[in-house]
């Protein structure tokens, strides 16, 4: 097949393609994004000078290289990360051998698909223009394929035009197209976490997530707010450590959570959580159950998903601030929170020391707290480097950490006392946002603290974070370390217009998140009530859409054709076309190419018997479409001919 | 046994449209009725991707996808429209076959007229098969398309019916329609032949006396200058004198009158022997003799200019070929 001659078509198929490229370029490996760039660059150089291209053997090679490296990178090519990454550099080997048609259209298709497996992705309200623009782009390049010379300015307004018109189209059905509930297959996601808590915790890794802004989650409370010191966001339950790191354990034989009575004001709240790719669910501590039938209240007290969180999710939850426990605590978990790993001998000398001096637990847990109070700690997001000996350092070395470090040298200190102790990590703030009313709690409130089991009041949280740095109750991290954030948070943080815009953005963020990404059946249903059809159910679901389909296909059949017609003729030729047909009936037509005098002197020659009234409707016309006739009396000289035409009776021949 | 049965299948439905939609008469406005549109392979490969994609977005439950998936469905029954709206009142103004000589390649002159207010793009024309030519019609203007027909021997290339189509906007659909006019294209006998051209025949056609050929022409007069006239007939002794461009006309029986005659052509081939009075024709018409033709059951008279010429050469184009029976029956 030889070359099109027309390498703007080649163009502008690339640029679809690269679009759907640019969707992914974070999220794939940078070898790929890399290797699919050079292949569309050596592409276009090919189109314009006497660049080779590739054989069908080297061809053959690549792609058989490409689909190894995939697989070597991700272990597998199921899975969007990995089939993104394919389709990506199968794709761009494609428009290698793009010399008919067909090879191009099927660049157009890679496109697409491209930008549904970013839809997959990610569905926030951010990227949707530039959802919109691929799609954009690619109907634009799918017009220049099919019409070789037609220019790029026609193709996109034509595809625009396209779109703007099927645009009502896609709103119906995306409002009455019925939901499935649940999946036929499932796809497994990239196996890389998203920023956010994992469930272990090493003393360092929650500083590196606070210089994250990102959203973790937002809640929003129909009654008041709590207090900020309350705002203590429950993550994972952290009871092993092995020196270094703290996990949570496998402490699924108790069956059930313990029993806790809880006193004080219960908050009822709704929580939109963000995608995390971790099964944890976040709520204000302590929730009193789960939320979900798919979520478990962990005996920690931790809500536990069964998949993980890959969309974002909503959910209502009851929390209570303050609670006791009903019942002592079991031999078992006991020894389970006062394990500790060998090492760190002044750490544990230094506990036992002062819980022999304090006597009771609380007093020793308040000899602690003092201790970190005017032991010289400082609060710090950049803490030096320790030794084997994580929690000696720290404690009698460095004494600079973060909300990481403190939690895990107190529950170090406790449990080397005696005192059965956790650590707990979650969320600690939330910033009020003024136009929706609800808070927002970023990834960089990320926290942890610390439990200890008080004989008669059961877990009781101690935060030493807060004696350390007792700003951090009321102020997020970067309002205390505004060093932590980039140049261009700080800037949004400091103008106060710019953060009026931010909260704005945020509430239509919010919006999107809740009721267009989280759209299912019954917010259909709510739609429907709201346009005015009760009681709706999957039936009328059905004949809404029928109809409003029916409705769309009329006004754009409607449309469309408007332009294929013919002007309607003047009112003058309305006139004498009727005229015309009437005379018809004499048996007697008027020719094509007869005029209104010739056909007059035609007819008198073959009807005598027509009377004269027809002869001088005919010369009339012809004085009024050709004659002399004055402007002011012209429109009305027609009206009054189409009603003499009316008028005029003419007997069947 | 699949091509004889897509044949098959193929004539039936050619002859199904053509008793839905009758004989077509000059001028035709393409109506709704007659338009038929189906999508292309293209447009297939779109479906089933974006069957594709509905599947996706529906497992996935995913909002944006789905959200995509509708908008392309939009897009696509959109685009439907336009396409059937790209040839849904165009004009057929005319449409005509200008003879040419065999061994060569004929057209098919198709004349459309858009009298809508939008343009049209990428119209396009085609007999059977393949379109052959394209086009884009201006709002409330006209443009010609021109099909190249082979013309391998002479006589008449019927051409049943013809193709309008288009895959304009997104060549995602096809819309077509079938014109069926009547038109025939008359293809000459290829001109050749080494035989001298006789420049006076034995018999002349009108009863004045036998002269020699270096015989004084007779003088008629002047006339205006006609296209077609011979350069040699003008007098550019008076266009010299600033006279406009006349010509000098001369009785017949005076000029280099001849006759080409069938029967007195000694060739045995059939085919060369109108090849060879063919070329006769045209070298007599290109040097402004006057010349008739007899064929057996025909005289032509002799006379020049186009129309005579066209005369001559359809008269050998169509010697005993079906259409002269008819044209004689």
């Amino acid at each position: 097949m030889p070359e099109p001659r027309d390498d703007r078509s080649l163009l502008w198929v690339s640029a679809a393609f690269a679009g759907g490229l640019g969707l992914h370029i974070d999220r794939v490996p940078l070898w790929v994004g890399a290797a699919a760039l050079l292949l569309l660059l050596w592409r276009l150089a090919a189109a314009r000078a006497p660049v080779p291209l590739p054989g069908r053997l080297l061809r053959a090679l690549l792609t058989l290289g490409v689909a190894l490296a995939v697989l070597a990178r991700f272990h597998t090519l199921n899975g969007l990360a990995a089939g993104t990454s394919l389709l990506i550099l199968v794709s761009a080997l494609k428009l290698l051998e793009t010399h008919r048609q067909r090879d191009r259209l099927v660049v157009v298709g890679a496109g697409l698909f491209l930008l549904l497996a970013a839809c997959l992705d990610r569905q926030s309200l951010g990227r949707v223009p530039l959802y919109m623009g691929e799609t954009w782009l690619c109907c634009a390049a799918l017009a220049v394929a099919a019409t070789p010379g037609l220019p790029g300015v026609s193709a996109l307004r034509l595809a625009g035009r396209t779109l703007l018109f099927a645009l009502p189209l896609a709103l119906l059905l995306f409002v009455f197209f019925p939901r499935l509930a649940g999946s036929f297959w499932a796809l497994p996601r990239g196996e890389e976490a998203l920023s956010g808590l994992s469930d272990t915790m090493s003393p360092g890794n929650i500083a590196k997530l606070t210089t994250s802004y990102d959203i973790a989650f937002r809640a929003k409370f129909p009654g008041a707010l709590p207090a900020p010191e309350e705002r203590y966001w429950r993550g994972p339950v952290l009871h092993d450590f092995d020196g270094a790191t703290w996990r949570r354990g496998s402490w699924n034989w108790r069956p059930l959570p313990a029993p806790l009575d809880f006193t004080g004001r219960a908050y009822r709240y709704q929580v939109i959580l963000e995608p995390t790719r971790h099964r944890f669910w976040f709520a204000l501590d302590t929730p009193a159950q789960s939320p979900d039938p798919g979520v478990t209240l962990t005996p920690d007290h931790e809500l536990l998903a069964a998949r993980p969180v890959e969309e974002p999710t909503r959910y209502e939850a009851v929390s209570y601030t303050r609670s006791s426990a009903a019942a002592p605590l079991s031999d078992g978990e006991r020894r389970e929170n006062l394990l500790l790993p060998r090492g760190n001998p002044r750490s544990v000398g230094f506990a036992r020391e002062l819980r022999a001096r304090s006597g009771t637990d609380p007093a020793f847990v308040g000899a602690v707290l003092a201790f970190l109070r005017t032991g010289g700690f400082v609060y710090s997001l950049e803490p030096e480097r320790l030794g084997v000996d994580q929690i000696d350092d720290f404690l009698f070395g460095t004494r600079t950490g973060f909300c990481g470090h403190y939690a895990s040298a107190f529950v170090v200190l406790m449990r080397a006392a005696g005192v059965p102790a956790r650590v707990v990590t979650g969320y600690l703030g939330g910033e009020r946002n003024s136009i929706g009313g609800y808070l927002v709690v970023r990834q960089s409130d990320a926290h942890a603290w610390a439990e200890v089991w008080l004989e008669g009041k059961g877990w009781s949280r101690i935060d030493p974070t807060a004696v350390v740095e007792p700003e951090r109750l009321r102020r997020g991290l970067p309002d205390l370390l505004p060093d932590s954030m980039s140049a261009p948070t700080r800037l949004l943080r400091a103008s106060p217009w710019l953060r009026g815009l931010m909260e704005r953005w945020d509430v239509a963020s919010a919006w999107w998140d809740s009721r267009v990404v989280k759209f299912d059946y019954s917010i259909q249903l709510d739609v429907l009530e709201r346009l005015g059809v009760h009681d709706a159910d999957a039936g009328k679901l059905g004949w809404a859409f029928v109809l409003a389909l029916l409705g769309w296909l009329t006004v754009i059949a409607w449309h469309i054709g408007r332009s294929a017609r013919p002007r309607r003729p003047d009112p003058l030729a309305r006139a004498y076309l009727r005229l015309c047909g009437k005379l018809a009936r004499t048996g007697f037509a008027r020719a094509p190419h007869q005029g209104p005098l010739a056909y007059s002197s035609a007819l008198r020659a073959a009807r005598p018997s027509l009377g004269e009234g027809a002869h001088a409707l005919l010369a009339r016309y012809a004085q009024l479409r050709y004659g002399a006739t004055s402007a002011a009396t012209h429109a009305r000289d027609i009206e009054q001919l189409a009603r003499a035409v009316r008028r005029l009776r003419v007997a069947h021949g | 046994m699949k091509m004889p049965f897509a044949s098959f299948a193929r004539a039936r439905m050619a002859a199904w449209v053509r008793r839905r939609q009758g004989e077509d008469r000059l001028p035709a406005v393409l109506a709704r009725r007659r338009l038929y549109i189906l999508p292309t392979r293209a447009g297939l490969a779109f479906g089933a991707l974006w069957l594709l994609m509905l599947l996706a977005g529906l497992n996935y439950g995913n909002s944006l996808a789905l959200f995509l998936t509708f908008l392309l469905a939009g897009f696509a029954l959109v685009a439907m429209h336009e396409c059937h709206r790209n040839l849904l009142g165009v004009g057929l103004v005319a449409i005509k076959a200008p003879a040419v000589f065999a061994r060569g390649t004929g057209a098919v002159l198709v004349t459309l007229e858009n009298s809508g207010p939008a343009p049209r793009h990428a119209l396009e024309a085609a007999l059977e098969g393949d379109p052959l030519a394209s086009a884009d019609l201006p709002a409330h203007g006209r443009a010609q398309l021109s099909l190249p027909v082979a013309a391998a021997q002479r006589g008449v290339v019927r051409i049943g019916r013809l193709r309008l189509t288009s895959s304009h906007p997104f060549g995602l659909f096809r819309t077509w329609t079938w014109v069926h006019l009547p038109v025939e294209l008359l293809v000459y006998p290829y001109p050749s032949g080494q035989r001298p051209r006789p420049l006076a025949s034995g018999r002349r056609h009108s009863g004045a006396q036998v002269r020699g050929t270096t015989g004084a022409d007779e003088w008629v007069g002047l006339r205006p200058f006609r296209d077609g006239d011979s350069p040699r007939q003008v007098d550019w002794k008076a266009y010299a004198r600033q006279a406009p461009l006349l010509v000098k006309e001369y009785s017949p029986t005076g000029a280099d009158l001849c006759l080409f005659d069938f029967a007195q052509v000694a060739i045995p081939d059939l085919e060369a022997r109108l090849s060879q009075l063919a070329r006769w024709v045209v070298e007599a018409e290109a040097v402004g003799d006057h010349y008739g033709l007899s064929m057996p059951g025909t005289l032509i008279a002799p006379n020049r200019g186009p129309e005579h010429r066209h005369r001559c050469l359809a008269a050998l184009a169509l010697y005993g070929t079906e259409a002269a029976r008819e044209a004689h029956a």
